[in-house]
């Protein structure tokens, strides 16, 4: 029985583990894939400690330890098709915003200047040091499919696994997270931008269009829009939309600042203005990315060293 | 020369692991340690950002337990601004995270923890895990995913996102709940504590009882614990309350949870990316020694049910009275972690019950009004891992300037490595182990859930 089974390895690097835990939270659905497929090293399930040969291997999270690159290499070694699972994986992540401040910046907050710890070195003996950035993994081995979302939604991952399982060409949904909010955008003759905190948002209309930043329309939908389906504007924790990725002139800000001046009487100048000033709320997650970093019109270091000297 | 034995990653553990034995020339153990491989810096990278967006933000420190941290910093930020959440907005919030305690303990002690007991600490390690569960007992194993899946979709159908929430905002909670929505919750919540019920007994009959010479023995040592109790009847609570910190000797001090400074230091190793929590006003200073702890204290389960008076709930606290009976105040064995998050299975299932069941819960006025400002505030709940602690200070324009996190797991990373060396010595003797014996050290550190 096992002999015909479609033999699958998952490993987490440095994440959250919530992309795993979604993994199992396909429910019921896990036990249809179970049927057809053998999982074999699953840190959060089994007990399987070496890398086995697999059809299918499944990388959570992003490489900031020497243990992470290793863990990638072997992962690509043994399996034939690897995922890059979760925002993480695809982009860098929350975590990339690592980039925004250096390796010693960061472990001096945590151990030196913590309140509640009074340290005068960084742990180092027998671990693997951080390295010096975040580095999603298609930038240290080869990735064969990319499933960003942070994490993902069960829909799209029982989609992605079946494909893969039936050996089917997989489909690329390539809409944004408006396609499925509910909300209705519609002109206003808004004219300043609000606070999140301001007001209370009605709960039909889009964000955008009350004067709200919400960035639903530069983030590519794994999710199905819980957010601003629940009362809350979209993040962008999936990462940015096909058209933000492919077209060079494109980006977050002025893909929202578009959309959002046609929306209402605000200019696009402004709107672009503020996503530069909150850039680390505006790019969490996908700021350690090439893809996204590299852009001609992506100066994020320089926005928050602006904030920064004011 | 001796040698090492390295256990990496340790495995059905929801975080980032490894252990290493070192064995002396005769194979015996000289010491053994548990190192935690990953650091993020959370703490670094919210500086500077409005501090309303940053409840969304620290999900992403854990995706097992993100509905804590989502509170917990909502919490802080209500603080920070000055702000208090309407009754509503904060019972929605104790709600959501209630109920997200119930589907973290049946993921839990099912996939995690059961293959262990369910098919034997020995089993051969290519089955024993959640997979070779639904083989054995299938049954079983179908309740138990469908358990989750009812639990898991009651929060996602109404708060959006279950890993990684949204829902809980600045002032209390984003969305009313409709009584459409309550009665269907209520019909799940009854499910569930039957399932709850069914769980404890399935336990005490299969696992507690079967292997209580194992309970006895493995991975125990004598600490103290820290847990949060209500403020006025001194019961159990996981959303709000004041802190107990109770020593080995049952002996406990409670304090307001913003005065944890006072009580509460950090020992940073140098072969552990993650600080060690110890009680700082004991005035004994920290050292892991097996015979003689100083400064060690433990959290999540065990130690909850261990410092609070009574369980404000019956069916919890019937429990609660037969594990003292048995097990006596404060119980100090590591495997009893299981049985304590069992009862505490049952708490969550009840007091979700109390929380649908009270008046104000589908009132509409669910968010105070907010103006960001300078100032600072702990938000603290107890996750299933621990006691989590965000400290937050803001600026005049309502950004973060400093933060300070515990986060639940690392109370116990002290205690972790001596229940790992406590185990260690007592299973490898001259040279003398296979891999069931060093599955057992690592089910010393699953109990804990870290
Ligand atoms: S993508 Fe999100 S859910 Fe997945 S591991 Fe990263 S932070 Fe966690
Ligand atoms: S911009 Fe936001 S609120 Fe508007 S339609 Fe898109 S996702 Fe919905
Ligand atoms: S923040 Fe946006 S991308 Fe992330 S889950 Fe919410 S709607 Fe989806």
């Amino acid at each position: 029985m096992s002999g015909e089974k479609v033999l699958l390895n998952t490993e987490w690097l440095c994440d959250c583990g919530g992309c795993h835990i979604a993994l199992v939270d396909l429910h019921e659905k896990i036990l249809n894939v179970l049927e057809s497929v053998e999982i074999q090293k699953c840190p959060v399930l089994t007990d399987i400690k070496e890398y086995p040969e697999a059809e299918i291997g499944i990388l959570t999270g992003s490489i900031r330890t020497e243990h992470d690159r290793h863990a990638a290499l072997e992962m690509r070694k043994k399996c034939k098709t690897i995922i890059a699972f979760g925002t993480c994986a695809v982009y860098g992540g929350l975590h990339g915003a690592g980039l925004a401040h250096s390796r010693e910046e960061l472990v001096d907050c945590v151990y030196k200047n913590s309140k509640t710890t009074k340290t005068d070195f960084v742990p180092s003996e027998r671990i693997d040091a951080l390295s010096h950035e975040v580095t999603p993994i298609d930038e240290v081995i080869d990735v064969d499919l990319y499933l960003p979302g942070c994490p993902p939604h069960a829909h799209f991952i029982f989609e992605s696994l079946t494909t893969l399982i039936e050996k089917k060409k997989p489909e690329t949904n390539q809409e944004t997270v408006c396609g499925r909010c509910r909300r209705v955008m519609k002109k206003t003759d808004v004219t300043e931008i609000k606070d999140p905190l301001e007001g209370v948002p009605d709960e039909h209309t889009c964000f955008l269009s009350q004067g709200y930043i919400c960035l639903g329309s530069a983030t590519l939908d794994r999710c199905l829009a819980p957010c601003p389906n629940h009362g809350v504007a979209c993040s962008g924790c999936a990462g940015p939309s096909m058209q933000i990725l492919t077209e060079p002139t494109r980006d977050i800000r002025t893909e929202v600042a578009d959309r959002m001046s046609r929306l209402t009487n605000i200019p696009a100048e402004k709107v672009k203005q503020r996503i530069e000033s909150s850039a680390k709320t505006h790019y969490a997650y996908a700021m350690a990315t090439k893809m996204v970093g590299n852009k001609p019109t992506f100066l994020i270091q320089k926005w928050i060293a602006d904030v920064e000297a004011q | 020369m001796g040698k090492v034995l390295n256990l990496a990653p340790v495995s059905r553990i929801e975080g980032h692991a490894k252990i290493a034995i070192h064995l002396d020339d005769t194979g015996n153990v000289e010491d053994a340690f548990m190192h935690i491989q990953s650091l993020r810096g959370f703490e670094k990278f919210i500086e500077g950002r409005p501090a309303e967006e940053v409840p969304r933000i620290v999900n992403r420190i854990c995706g097992i337990c993100p509905w804590m941290h989502h509170t917990a910093s909502n919490k802080a930020v209500d603080g920070a601004f000055g702000v208090t959440p309407t009754a509503t907005g904060h019972k929605l919030r104790e709600l959501l995270q209630v109920m997200a305690h119930i589907n973290d303990k049946i993921l839990h002690f099912f996939f995690l923890a059961a293959p262990d007991f369910v098919l034997g600490p020995d089993a051969d390690y290519s089955v024993r895990n959640v997979i070779g569960v639904v083989k054995a007992a299938p049954e079983l194993a179908t309740k138990v995913v469908q358990m989750r899946q009812l639990g898991q979709m009651m929060i996602e159908r109404f708060a959006g996102k279950a890993i990684h929430p949204i829902a809980a905002v600045v002032g209390g909670f984003s969305k009313p709940l409709l009584e459409s929505e309550r009665q269907a919750m209520i019909k799940d919540t009854q499910t569930l504590l039957d399932f709850a019920e069914y769980t404890l007994d399935f336990a005490k009959n299969n696992v507690f009882n079967k292997y209580l010479e194992v309970i006895k023995q493995l991975g125990v040592i004598k600490t103290g614990f820290l847990g949060t109790i209500d403020k006025n009847d001194k019961s159990f609570r996981i959303f709000d309350g004041d802190l107990r910190l109770m020593k080995a000797d049952g002996t406990f001090t409670d304090f307001k949870t913003e005065d944890y400074l006072d009580y509460l230091g950090e020992h940073t190793e140098p072969w552990c990316f993650g600080k060690m929590p110890y009680a700082k006003s004991w005035g004994e200073g920290f050292d892991m020694n097996l015979d003689a702890p100083k400064g060690i204290y433990r959290s999540n389960t065990l130690a909850r049910i261990n410092v609070c008076d009574h369980i404000s709930t019956p069916k919890a606290n019937a429990a609660l009275e037969e594990f003292r009976s048995v097990f006596g105040r404060p119980a100090q064995q590591t495997l009893l972690y299981h049985y304590a998050r069992l009862i505490e299975l049952i708490y969550a299932c009840e007091r979700t019950l109390e929380l649908l069941n009270w008046d104000g819960i589908t009132d509409t006025n669910v968010r105070a009004e907010v103006t960001p400002g300078a100032g600072r505030g702990v938000g603290v709940v107890e996750a299933p891992r621990g006691t989590l602690i965000h400290d937050y200070t803001t600026d005049e324009n309502g950004c973060i300037t400093k933060a300070n996190l515990i986060v639940g797991t690392t109370h116990n990373i002290a205690p972790m490595n001596m229940s790992v060396k406590q185990s260690a010595i007592a299973l490898i003797k001259d040279g003398k182990y296979d891999q069931g014996i060093l599955n057992q050290v690592e089910m010393a550190v699953r109990a804990y859930d870290p």
